[in-house]
């Protein structure tokens, strides 16, 4: 195949029950008073709550927006190229971390340790991407 | 890898956007083979050989 659809129906449905999925687990947590403050909401269950219907909007935007995309071979290419470095990446940071951790304990919050490496993780593969697609 | 693309693309008057959509790619995959960026699959040659009304794929694209 040279090219396929950026979003398929299979796709967009798996979205949606993972969207419901959170809002679900959310309500759950929140009825259940479980967890504390996190990364700026007053729990865990309103977090996953805002997800949610976060990602529904997306998926409805999304679907909705008529331009056709089209991802062709060479998008692929360069996209598993960007998976790579960003791996190595995430390997790199990892064992910087590691060290970084032995001269002096880091004692941020696990929760928003993760967001910052899935941050610095998504700020990587865009700007290796921008870039491969320039050389190739 | 060099190709002929630009040149028989502008002999059947046809512009990058209107062969990426012939072939199912984005214009700017099109301007990558015809700068000689990116070297395409057999199936997107071929593709593209018929677009460019071509019998061969040695017509369009030749190894340096």
């Amino acid at each position: 195949m040279t090219s396929k659809p950026a979003m398929t129906k299979k796709g967009l449905i798996s979205r949606y029950i993972f969207a419901f999925a959170c809002i679900l687990v959310g309500t759950i947590l929140e009825l259940m008073n479980v967890g504390k403050e996190f990364l700026g909401f007053w729990s865990v269950g309103s977090w996953l709550i805002f997800v949610g219907f976060f990602m529904i909007v997306m998926n409805v935007v999304t679907s909705m927006s008529r331009r056709k995309k089209i991802i062709d071979e060479r998008m692929e290419k360069i996209g598993n190229k960007a998976s790579r470095v960003t791996f190595v990446a995430l390997v790199l940071t990892a064992f910087i971390i590691m060290v970084w951790d032995g001269i002096s304990p880091i004692t941020i919050p696990y929760a928003l340790f993760m967001s910052h490496l899935i941050s610095w993780m998504l700020v990587v593969y865009v700007v290796a991407y921008k870039i491969l697609e320039r050389k190739n | 890898m060099k190709t002929k693309i630009r040149e028989l693309r502008k002999k059947l008057d046809m512009t990058q956007e209107k062969l990426a959509e012939k072939v199912n790619v984005t214009r700017q995959t099109i301007n990558a083979l015809e700068q000689g960026r990116y070297n395409p699959s057999l199936e997107l040659s071929h593709k593209i050989t018929k677009s460019l009304k071509q019998n061969k794929i040695e017509d369009v694209f030749e190894l340096k």
